[in-house]
């Protein structure tokens, strides 16, 4: 019996990638006021931007239930007797420990292990498809863990921003605290370190930022995958894949959208991108 | 009201009103200027709380007399104080109210009377007075005003002027008597909160309220001339056995309170007692490491309101780590020559570590750069000189220390913040260098001055005070008025290729004409980003960046 992935949407694994790999997307929550949604589930992301950017209130999110884990356990384990999940870094959202308490939940039917990604987006989303694919071709959970494992020091992912109105206001800024405050307008790029928002660097506009993810992508001379995501702005995104195809053929290269879960901090006009460098 | 010689209780609350909307600009300025352990957070919002009490109360004064008013402004304050700073300035507002009581309007002396009965009271609610703090402004401001009303000159406005220049000096003094601060390279903020206070009360007075508007206040700047504006101090973080306890706060309401023996009764409780008020509502701020002792002992003399316990040892690790995220990154210190106060701010709030004072002009010293790399917590500097004539100093300081220094070359203020900005947090000491470096071509730099003498230079013949334009450096325009000469600049260093104009405009500029240099740069280029700073730059009337 194949091993089962379960992921988290803030993974950014569109549906239709789901339903290809045979992955299941657990969704997190995302609330304007009293007005609740779960994530690319009852909420498409391009509803949710429109929302956002004429609200005035933030919107809040939350972690799925551990009941809404374990029953998605419960249901696979009919299937199979191994379950692999890997879900948003443990420092950003209490997925993790709703996992984890659900596979408490589900005693010794189904062997389940999870695993705290340390990241975000597509940052760990593509460590899930490589998950999904090993799964497919009948790895046991051990090797698979043991891939995912392999690669989680090999995922880079960097996000830039429009702004951290957002990712300030959710009391998400991390170690990246000190970008707040600039006197000048300036366009952060933020990523992760050990599992938290750090920051990386700052240019002063849109077309500087492009150019910087160029030279970031440029800088690694063995690529496996490639993905590209956007909050608000397609043309930005479609434009990054064009110029990125030098570096990674197109067919190794994800596109998607930063799910609502994980707009409501980086707001409108937010590019994540993530490099999953190949073996030495 | 320019002549006035006398002023009612309606005016003087009008005028505290806007000083109270003054404060408020400058809120988060002075919240920022905290120091650990200095006690509170939040010395500019809990003073602008007690203002807001004050003048609530203020509002439901039934009589137009200053002392009827004041009076009421000063129960307001008592019940509305927060914090350490909130509670002292109560006690200014006591000490005001009492020397304006019986008066239906008030003059230069009254108010430079009122002024040093505040003083008495701020001393004396504190069982330890420390100087270097509100207290010595108050002081300060108390002494000028004194000597003022002396004079023949005793209108209220040469008075409180004279309280004005003599808070401003003072705060900026501040550093000098408190080494916490001086260690921080602040100034005390609860003095530049009353400094605010004050200039805010004169700017009324003085007709600029519609001015006040669209201005900030000045924060003033340390008066010791190097000003490390973030040191982080990785020693520091080890030490912290001593517990600083809670922060516990709260008012005493009874019959025949007495406040001074309550202060002696709690003095050996906690640190940073302050005991204020009057025999029937007494406000109590402590350091102690048991807050329920406190608590108990207060409600034994009567009931207790507004109680406010806060963990301080956690206050004190939120502030670590807070200043551990300021810095550029954990390793790596930025020293920076800046011309300007306003300048030095910008580059601070982009992580530059230390500031050394200079530019055109006034180069620093090798001693003063070294000072500074010195003072660094790292051992790793990297120093911005922003100017071709400091960097040669700046390469001096290596031979000097033991710690490793690189010089990025940047030759203008553009081109420092081009590479403050590309600083990378991810990579290493010598990667940032060359990074930084590398980013100093990503920058054209216009400087527009004015010549000092005439000559002939690049085949312009050049009037002494004419304004001059340079690209990166080169003479390219010269002429009468400034805005043709930096229309003209711009022009010749093309915007066709520019993402974004950044234009710092000097103490020699106005905000008005940098506004309208900006309006011609956007009919021509719509698309193009301009930004408007002001830089406060000495000589250049304007320095400008495009990228």
């Amino acid at each position: 019996m194949a091993v089962k992935i379960v992921t988290d949407s803030t993974s950014d694994i569109t549906s239709d990638m789901a339903q290809e790999l045979g992955i299941t997307v657990v969704p997190l929550t995302v609330s304007f006021g009293h007005d609740s949604f779960l994530d690319r589930v009852e909420i498409s992301t391009d509803d949710f931007y429109r929302r956002l950017e004429k609200e005035s209130i933030f919107p809040t999110t939350t972690q799925p239930a551990p009941g809404i884990f374990a029953d998605v356990y419960s249901k696979l384990a009919a299937e199979t007797d191994e379950i692999l999940t890997i879900v948003i870094s443990s420092k950003l959202s209490g997925t993790y420990q709703s996992a984890i308490n659900a596979k408490k939940m589900m005693e010794n039917k189904c062997r389940i292990e999870v695993i705290d990604s340390a990241s975000v987006a597509m940052g760990f989303g593509l460590l899930v498809i490589a998950a999904a694919k090993a799964a497919r071709k009948g790895a046991s959970l051990d090797e698979v863990m043991n891939m995912v494992n392999q690669r989680m020091p090999r995922s880079h992912l960097i996000i830039y921003f429009e702004t951290l109105k957002y990712l300030a206001k959710g009391g998400r800024m991390g170690k990246a605290q000190g970008l707040l405050g600039a006197m000048l307008s300036v366009k952060p790029f933020l990523t992760m370190k050990d599992g938290e928002i750090a920051p990386l660097t700052r240019v002063r506009s849109k077309a500087a930022g492009l150019d910087y993810i160029n030279s970031f992508v440029s800088g690694f001379p063995k690529i496996e995958k490639l993905a590209v995501e956007y909050s608000t702005t397609a043309a930005d995104a479609d434009k990054l894949v064009k110029s990125l195809g030098q570096y990674a053929p197109k067919d190794k290269i994800y596109q998607s959208t930063v799910s609502p879960v994980l707009g409501a901090y980086a707001g409108p006009g937010a590019l994540a991108i993530t490099v999953l460098e190949a073996d030495k | 009201m320019k002549q006035c010689s006398s002023i009612n209780g309606r005016d003087f609350k009008e005028m505290f009103t806007a000083a109270t909307n003054w404060l408020e600009k400058s809120v988060s300025e002075i919240d920022a200027l905290n120091v650990f352990p200095v006690p509170d957070g939040d010395t500019g919002t809990n003073m602008l709380l007690t203002m807001h009490s004050t003048i609530e109360e203020a509002e439901k004064a039934n009589n137009s007399n200053v002392s009827d008013i004041c009076q009421a402004m000063s129960r307001g304050a008592l019940v509305g104080a927060r914090g350490n700073s909130g509670v002292i300035l109560s006690q200014i507002w006591c000490g005001l109210a009492a020397g304006l009581a019986g008066k239906e309007t008030f003059n230069g002396s009254d108010l430079a009377n009122a002024l040093s009965q505040a003083t008495t009271m701020a001393y004396k609610g504190l069982s330890n007075p420390v100087e270097g703090t509100i207290l010595t402004v108050v002081k300060d401001a108390a002494a000028a005003a004194q000597a003022q009303a002396a004079n023949d000159n005793d209108s209220v406005i040469s008075v409180l002027e004279a309280a004005v220049n003599a808070a401003s000096e003072s705060v900026a003094n501040t550093p000098r008597l408190l080494p916490v601060l001086k260690e921080a390279g602040v100034v005390d903020a609860g003095g530049q909160g009353l400094y605010t206070l004050l200039d805010g009360a004169l700017r009324y007075l003085n007709g600029e309220v519609e001015l006040m508007q669209f201005r900030k206040p000045q924060m003033i700047a340390s008066s010791i001339p190097l000003t490390p504006l973030v040191v982080t101090a990785p020693e520091r973080v080890a030490v912290d056995e001593v517990p600083f306890g809670y922060c516990t706060e709260m008012m005493l309401k009874g019959q025949g309170l007495e406040p001074d023996k309550l202060r002696k009764k709690l003095k050996n409780k906690g640190e940073s007692l302050i005991v204020v008020g009057d025999d029937t509502t007494v406000r109590v701020h402590i350091h102690t490491l048991d807050p329920g002792n406190i608590m108990h002992y207060l409600t034994s003399m009567g009931t207790i309101h507004s109680v406010s316990v806060r963990n301080m040892d956690e206050q004190h690790q939120d502030f670590l780590e807070m200043q551990k995220q300021r810095a550029p990154a954990t390793g790596i210190a930025i020293v920076a020559v800046i011309p300007g106060d306003r300048l030095s701010d910008v580059f601070s709030s982009l992580g530059v570590t230390a500031i050394v004072p200079g530019g055109q002009t006034m180069n620093p010293s090798t001693k003063e750069l070294l000072q500074a790399t010195e003072q660094a917590t790292s051992d790793k500097v990297i120093i911005l000189p922003n100017n071709k004539n400091i960097i040669l100093t700046a390469k001096q300081v290596q031979s000097l220390t033991n710690k490793s220094i690189r010089v990025v070359p940047s030759r203008t203020i553009p081109q420092g913040v081009a590479a403050l900005l590309a600083f990378d947090y991810e990579a290493d000491f010598e990667t940032n260098a060359t990074i930084m470096t590398q980013a100093l071509s990503s920058v054209k730099s216009i400087e527009v001055t004015r010549a000092v003498r005439s000559t002939k230079l690049n085949g312009f013949a050049i009037k002494k005070k004419q304004a001059i334009g340079f690209i990166d450096g080169t003479l390219v325009a010269a002429g009468n008025k400034t805005s043709e000469i930096v229309n003209d600049t711009l022009a010749k260093a093309g915007l066709d290729e520019a993402e974004v104009v950044t234009i710092y405009y000097g103490a020699d500029a106005s905000e008005a004409e940098a506004r309208a240099i900006n309006d011609s740069i956007q009919t021509d280029y719509p698309d193009l980003q301009v930004e408007i700073v002001e830089g406060g730059q000495p000589h250049y009337e304007y320095i400008i960046s495009i990228e």
